[in-house]
């Protein structure tokens, strides 16, 4: 299986020129995109297409656009405008930004547009078998037409490119981020590649500009009311409830559908969604996650690199110490952050404390995963027959907490944490899905049940901030309704319709707020700690360790 | 850091109706119509210059297209001038439905 990495079938593939231009700019940029096959479209992308649909409606000049192929240069290319000057063919490139300026002011190329447009040039030679002596690079920002001659030098340029092209497509290593921190500030890729954690995790020290991922700000749509159906109508999503008239959201604003209960949604909204990678995700009337719908395959290197780590016993052994100690010591701080302002600390919870202390102690030594499951038990046990002591005096009995049940649960206060872990687990899922990762290969809970036991690794890091705390704030505040918000079963509690959409709002709003990154010193919002943090799992194999799992409380 | 976004006012003149649909149904992908041929969407650098591309490609030179970037301020003035329902924003990141 993990023989892929040397795909030999790649050493016959010619390379794109548009993959050179890439090696030039940065060989991990390269790496990202021909290797790990991961593309990101930034608004330079696009301006670029619209200069090119623009320039070929002022078709006042010839324009010839051909699409190029040499096995033995080992090149493939579309050339954006071939044109006869004097008898010479030359090829065209046009750009829309400016061009480089050295000590003289001399206009000249960026040196990746310029092994660009001699690959080109050498292109041509190889397949229409014509001398071609320079290309050409229009800037169209500062209006500059650059020559660049085909001489000896460059096309030694160009092999020589190609050379270190083949060899890294065989390398198994991501190559380092670049030294050049300007380049990053406009590379499209920068949100997958992330330049800046990768210098954290080298530097603490170092002082980062900015982080990624972006806030992925489109909205969240819960689909409630069963019986509801989800279509797709030209751009727009067209939603319709029973008795209410239709409802069209434009596309691009909703990243997420999550459709609870029994709705339908249209195979060919489904394409849809896939196609504007709009997660849609599965959760059952009763409140338990079921599934996602997986359309965004992440890069196959990428997932080999995570089997090759995750099959490691060593590496799941670590990953689950920081994992472990991390949802630990949030517990624990929670507990410790409930006693101030208490005029009287309940000596359970002092010995819940103390004890847990002792506990976290251990992790670190623990040999084997199993040792830490039973550890981690032991701590989970001490935090929930604490958690009571942190609701206030008023809280209806109804909603007292004696200890965690589940599957189904039997009082309101599991209730609202099963829905709440199950909304957690489908935002922990989108984004390994976003990130390209597989769900079902984790490093600390064996495959069991529905939920993929690495989007359960994963959703130890916010349980107590993104689900337990805002449920204890809310029953203090008193927000719930016990009748109401409820649904008492013989065997178990549900929540009501009218619980489930106060719970979605006290969780989505929670997601909203923003957490201080203990070993980024950014203030994130949680939607984009849950990216950053699969994000940062990833590069604890891949040569970037040392960020992930850092997540505790204060 | 959430990815800067901006509101923009995007008005059109299309010369030939199946093109004119093509464009609508597209910009309904973007934003909310207001008026007939006039969509407001809030937009990122990265979604403005892909619109503009794939707008780019429907129109022809005879077609007209105006987008307006409306800064806070103007905003402001456009909510104070006009009836209340002319500008009214929803921004909670979630729907519930
Ligand atoms: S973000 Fe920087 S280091 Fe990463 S691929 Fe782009 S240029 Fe290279």
């Amino acid at each position: 299986m993990l023989q892929t990495l040397n795909r030999p079938a790649l050493e016959q593939e010619t390379l794109r020129v548009s993959a050179l231009h890439a090696l030039v700019y940065c060989p991990r940029l390269f790496y990202l995109e021909e290797v790990e096959e991961l593309y990101t479209q930034d608004a330079a992308v696009f301006a670029g297409r619209r200069l090119h649909a623009e320039l070929a409606k002022a078709n006042d000049e010839d324009w010839d656009e051909l699409t190029l192929e040499s096995p033995e240069l080992g090149l493939r290319g579309k050339v954006d405008a071939l044109r006869t000057r004097d008898g010479q063919i030359i090829p065209y490139e046009h750009k829309r930004g400016r061009c480089y300026r050295g000590n003289n002011r001399q206009p000249q190329a960026w040196e990746s547009d310029r092994i660009q447009i001699l690959a080109y040039a050498l292109l041509i030679e190889a397949v229409l078998g014509v001398p071609v002596s320079e290309g050409r690079i229009r800037y169209h920002a500062d209006n500059v037409l650059v020559h660049v001659p085909l001489n000896a030098e460059g096309r030694q340029a160009v092999h020589n490119a190609i050379h270190q092209a083949r060899q890294l497509r065989q390398s198994p290593q991501r190559p380092p981020v670049t030294d050049n921190e300007r380049l990053c500030v406009r590379c499209s890729l920068a949100p997958v590649c992330l330049p800046e954690e990768s210098r954290l995790a080298h530097n603490p020290d170092y002082p980062a500009l900015r982080l990624f991922p972006r806030d992925d700000d489109r909205e969240v749509l819960h689909i409630l009311e069963a019986g509801t159906y989800v279509g797709k109508t030209g751009e727009q999503l067209k939603i319709s409830r029973q008795n209410q008239p239709d409802e069209k959201f434009p596309a691009r604003q909703i990243g997420q559908i999550v459709l609870h209960s029994f709705s339908q949604i249209s195979t060919q909204a489904m394409h849809f969604c896939a196609d504007q990678q709009i997660g849609l995700h599965f959760i059952s009337g009763g409140g338990r996650y079921i599934g996602s719908f997986d359309t965004r395959q992440g890069s196959i290197q990428r997932r080999i690199q995570q089997y090759k780590a995750l099959s490691n016993p060593e590496v799941c052994l670590n990953l689950a110490k920081k994992l472990v100690a991390c949802r630990g010591q949030s517990q624990r701080k929670y507990l410790m952050r409930g006693q101030r302002g208490m005029a009287e600390i309940p000596p359970p919870l002092t010995a819940a404390i103390d004890q847990m202390q002792r506990l976290l102690k251990q992790v670190d030594l623990a040999p084997t995963i199993d040792s830490l499951l039973g550890l981690e038990g032991n701590l989970a046990a001490c935090y929930f027959g604490a958690l009571s002591h942190l609701l206030g005096e008023d809280t209806p009995p109804e909603l007292r907490f004696t200890g965690r049940n589940r599957r189904p649960p039997h009082d309101r206060f599991n209730t609202l944490l099963g829905f709440g872990y199950a909304l957690l687990l489908k935002d922990v899922i989108n984004a390994i899905l976003v990130v390209g990762l597989e769900p079902a290969l984790g490093f600390y809970h064996q495959p069991r049940t529905q939920a993929p036991p690495l989007a359960l690794d994963l959703m130890e890091i916010f349980r107590v901030p993104l689900v337990d705390m805002p449920i204890v704030a809310s029953i203090n505040r008193q927000q719930w309704d016990v009748d109401a918000d409820f649904e008492v079963h013989k065997t178990h509690i549900w929540l009501s319709d009218s619980g489930k959409r106060k719970f979605i709002e006290l969780y989505e709003k929670r997601k909203q707020e923003t957490w201080k990154h203990p070993a980024t010193n950014y203030s994130l919002t949680y939607r984009r700690i849950l990216e950053l943090e699969v994000r940062l799992l990833e590069k604890e194999w891949s040569g970037e360790a040392g960020l992930f799992g850092q997540l505790v409380l204060r | 850091m959430s990815e800067h976004k901006n509101w923009y006012l995007i008005c059109y003149d299309i010369r030939e109706p199946k093109r004119w649909r093509k464009a609508y149904k597209l910009l309904k992908g973007y934003g909310d119509t207001l008026q007939y041929s006039i969509i407001r969407c809030r937009l990122t650098m990265r979604d403005r210059e892909k619109l503009r591309w794939e707008l780019e490609k429907i129109l022809e030179p005879e077609d007209s297209l105006l987008i307006v970037g409306l800064c806070n301020s103007c905003l402001e003035r456009i909510c104070l001038c006009n009836r209340p329902e002319a500008w009214s924003i929803q921004d909670t990141g979630f729907r519930i439905l």
